[in-house]
């Protein structure tokens, strides 16, 4: 296991220094394929000078993550009391399956020229659009983990005497949580997805803006940057979720089944 | 699930869908939301199909289509074959893997201008950008199929005389499949949510461009109409690979 991730390390050394040597060569143009040491230089820029118009890396950080977490947020805090809801009462589920199926479906950056015209250009939008996608998928977990709950565990609590509320809130939240988290994590993807989308409209501040930006300036090198940023920055939230979860519920271990 | 219950069950299902259209209708027609905000779903309809001829509909749903089928056939075949080859050579998964964990968490929009750098303002670069949706997550399904295939099988297989290619055909793969189509659902899923943004930018064609341009000319109906109809292709589409999985492989994974 060591071994190989030495040699996967090696690799991916050996490919950038590749890079590196095919655009010093002149076999790839530096404009298309930045090297490695120009991306180096502009993370450099980006920490210092910054970039347009002198704004840090760490602003459009802080700001795209500001957004997301908002979104987020407000995504999560709606979709569980209402997955929670539909989930426990089946007639309700029945009403709004297809409902549910067909908003998760609609592509949530399509309905960005339509929020512009309800709330602008500004921060609402983003917001807005980052929240919606994130809560169908935050919703419709929450219904399926409350839906299928294992009928032994429900069973057995009833032979113990439960009363319905504990039933719900010590048999039937704690089976449902690990696909809770997993829903979790796909709304985080979505978030990610959606942000720099969002991004691109009406704004020079936050990494999608960054990345945009870059491009009108013909700057690939700080695209690239603003890329590797974003990507670092969903790894980064994605294990720490994962991590949260290892140790928030220790008792979802057949999870490797949701988690597909 | 007896069919009487099917039936209940779909008659719910129409009833709620129903119950929201007919609100959402009452709501713009008593004045209560203004129609040049959210108007109803039939004045959106009827609105669309008055202002905008119908074949121009149907060349966009077309060119969109069309991107989308390029880049997602692409994603679909280099993702299972360099999936199920980095699982099933360990050598070459030691080459790939790294490179493909580096760039996955990558969103595929956030590969738009590099897209427009590298293969100008046309076709390849929305293509290329839908592909890059749908690659990774078939990649990497393809290869967790591959790596969390029972050993047991691949004995049995072994036992029975099967080597090399053999081995990989007729048990690896057909073993993957299940996580394979996991992945090629999701993959879809994706390269739908990344169309409309790649057809935001720079694109005199196709549904997100229908929609984004009836912003600039405010005409509300068209973009509600678009909503609308790029989510029943996305949810047709879904279903019907989604109903071909389950024939396919249904057959020996319970799915």
């Amino acid at each position: 296991m060591v071994t190989s991730r030495i040699i996967s390390g090696l690799c991916l050394i050996i490919l950038l220094l590749l890079w590196q040597f095919a655009v010093m060569s002149g076999f790839l143009k530096p404009f298309q394929f930045p090297p490695p040491s120009r991306i180096g230089e502009a993370i450099v820029e980006l920490a210092v000078s910054g970039f347009p118009n002198g704004e840090r890396i760490w602003t459009h950080v802080g700001i795209t993550l500001w957004r997301i977490i908002q979104g987020y947020v407000l995504a999560i805090g709606l979709a569980v009391p209402i997955g929670l809801l539909i989930g426990t009462i089946a007639v309700l589920d029945k009403l709004t399956l297809p409902i549910i199926t067909f908003l998760r479906s609609v592509a949530t950056l399509s309905l960005l020229p339509l929020v512009i015209i309800w709330f602008g250009t500004g921060e609402l939008t983003k917001v807005l659009l980052i929240a919606y996608g994130c809560f169908w998928a935050m919703l419709s977990n929450v219904i399926a983990g409350v839906k299928y709950v294992d009928p032994v565990m429900i069973r057995a609590a009833r032979t113990l005497d439960t009363r319905p509320l504990a039933m719900f809130v010590r048999v039937v939240i704690p089976a449902a949580l690990p696909r809770m988290f997993a829903g979790a994590r796909m709304a985080l993807g979505v978030g990610f997805m959606v942000i720099v989308g969002a991004e691109m409209i009406g704004t020079i501040q936050g990494l999608g803006a960054l990345i945009m930006e870059a491009r009108t300036f013909y700057r690939s090198d700080i695209t690239i940057v603003g890329m590797l940023f974003i990507g670092l920055l969903g790894f980064t939230i994605t294990s720490g979720l994962s991590w949260l979860e290892t140790i928030l519920l220790p008792w979802s271990k057949g999870l490797s089944e949701v988690r597909r | 699930m007896t069919t009487s219950v099917r039936w209940q069950d779909a008659v719910l299902g129409a009833a709620g869908t129903g119950g929201l259209f007919l609100l959402w209708e009452l709501a713009s027609r008593s004045g209560l939301v203004s129609t040049n905000v959210f108007p109803a779903p039939t004045t959106a309809i009827i609105g669309t199909l008055q202002t905008v001829p119908l074949a121009d509909i149907l060349g966009h749903v077309w060119t969109s289509l069309g991107r989308i089928f390029w880049g997602f056939a692409l994603g679909a075949v280099l993702g299972t074959v360099i999936g199920i080859a980095s699982g099933w050579y360990r050598a070459l998964g030691v080459l790939t893997r790294p490179l493909i964990e580096l760039l996955r968490p990558i969103p595929p929009l956030a590969w738009i201008p590099l897209a427009i750098i590298w293969f100008g303002l046309g076709e390849p670069s929305k293509v290329f950008v839908i592909f890059l949706g749908a690659f990774f997550p078939i990649v990497t399904s393809a290869y967790r199929g591959m790596i969390g295939i029972d050993p047991a099988l691949l004995r049995v297989g072994q036992t029975m005389g099967l080597r090399g290619p053999m081995l990989l055909i007729r048990v690896a793969v057909p073993a993957a499949m299940p996580d394979l189509a996991t992945g090629i659902r999701i993959g879809w899923g994706l390269s739908f949510g990344v169309l409309v943004a790649a057809e935001l930018i720079a694109a005199d064609r196709g549904m997100g461009f229908m929609i984004m341009n009836a912003r600039q000319l405010g005409d509300v109906d068209v973009i509600v109409f678009g909503i609308i109809l790029i989510g029943a292709i996305n949810l047709i589409t879904d279903y019907a690979i989604g109903a071909v999985i389950r024939r396919r492989i249904g057959r020996w994974h319970a799915i």
